[in-house]
């Protein structure tokens, strides 16, 4: 298993394929295997070279008990990239991958090709959403009760007081409720709720709407149809220079599970799309 | 067990429990049997399917087409798979 040290820590990155280079960064509580469940990863790997990693905290990388800002994660992106001799990257984020991949084009512009944000919601654009609402809360409480757990309605991205609900569940009651929700190994999860992660991912950390807006590398806000966070993707799109809009069919906010054929199509046409700056031809 | 003669089911069984042991440090108190579930019975989560495609392939020495078998497992509802489907994937591969 390939693992770099970065800052300090141990990243498990996996790398394939040939040409300009593609990195992918997945969300809070996941880790990079949604690159392959989707086929994202080999299918990028055709044009580019593709680098995935599991973030701090997830996976089998490191996980300290601090630093899971958008902007220290960030960080870490920004030192693998020099680790791994990557001058400039596409930076293909969901979820919170996709603010932490905004936040490293604001801090490294020159490092950054272009972005695909695939359904993030910001911080800093926490008013554009409908708080009584909570929409990505209210999907995933539906299907944690599908699953047969009554989450409490107060407790979004509050992992601590999130893992106190479902831990009196057996083995199988466990199982069944990481399936319906889409939640990694339980151990990982218990490790991940012993960190700051959950509280660190609420803050804006720097990372405002005035410097959102003055991202203009070319940009792709890539939403699930039927996604809860469509308002920060429309106002992405309103106010970013360079950024364009595309829905992914029979999707809600995980569309890289939901429908994998059509995030994939959204992820390679785009990245297809852009002309190259300069010649590049590097394999991994 | 770098060969390219054929494997039996029994044989790439015990060779899925040494990769399983040694290269995941999975071993359970009941071996691991070909109804065995990754997920279910191990609980092990789709990060460890990613890993075990490198252990295994470095175990045969040789490439294989994992990554077909990690997409098909993301198109399941339950996205689990039995060591069964992993001696099939092998016997055909190998």
């Amino acid at each position: 298993m390939p693992r770099i040290q970065a800052n300090e820590l141990n990243f498990h990155i996996q790398q394939s394929g040939c040409g300009p280079d593609a990195v992918l960064i997945h969300g809070l509580t996941g880790d990079l295997s949604i690159w392959f469940l989707s086929r994202l990863m080999p299918v990028l790997s055709e044009t580019h070279r593709v680098t995935a990693y599991d973030l701090r905290g997830h996976g089998y990388s490191d996980a300290p008990a601090e630093g899971y800002t958008s902007s220290a994660q960030a960080g870490d992106l920004l030192a693998l990239l020099d680790v791994l001799g990557i001058e400039r990257a596409r930076l293909v984020g969901h979820s919170f991958g996709a603010v932490i991949a905004m936040h490293a084009a604001v801090l490294a512009p020159e490092r950054v090709e272009a972005l695909v944000l695939s359904d993030p919601y910001y911080p800093a654009l926490r008013h554009l959403e409908d708080m009584s609402r909570w929409g990505h809360w209210q999907n995933f409480r539906q299907e944690a009760l599908d699953a047969g757990v009554n989450l409490s309605v107060d407790s979004w991205y509050d992992l601590t007081t999130f893992f106190d609900q479902v831990k009196h569940l057996d083995e199988e009651g466990l199982l069944k409720f990481r399936q319906a929700v889409g939640l990694p190994g339980w151990k990982r999860v218990l490790r991940l709720a012993q960190t700051t992660c959950g509280e660190d991912a609420k803050q804006v950390d720097g990372l405002t709407a005035e410097l959102i807006h003055a991202v203009d590398c070319p940009t792709l806000a890539l939403y699930g149809e039927h996604s809860p966070f469509l308002s920060t993707g429309e106002y992405l799109v309103s106010r970013m220079p360079n950024c364009r809009s595309c829905l992914v069919p029979e999707a809600k906010h995980r569309a890289p599970e939901e429908n994998p054929e059509g995030f994939r199509i959204a992820v390679a046409d785009y990245l297809e799309s852009l002309q190259l700056a300069e010649p590049q031809g590097v394999c991994s | 067990m770098n060969t390219t003669a054929e494997h039996s089911e029994a044989e790439l069984l015990e060779a899925l429990r040494e990769i399983f042991r040694d290269g995941l440090g999975i071993d359970p108190i009941s071996p691991i049997e070909p109804e065995t579930r990754f997920f279910a019975d191990l609980g092990l989560a789709s990060i460890d399917a990613v890993v075990l495609g490198e252990v295994i392939q470095a175990h045969f020495a040789r490439p294989l087409p994992y990554e077909v078998l990690m997409a098909e497992i993301g198109g399941r509802a339950q996205r689990d798979i039995a060591v069964s489907e992993l001696i099939a994937f092998l016997k055909t591969h190998l």
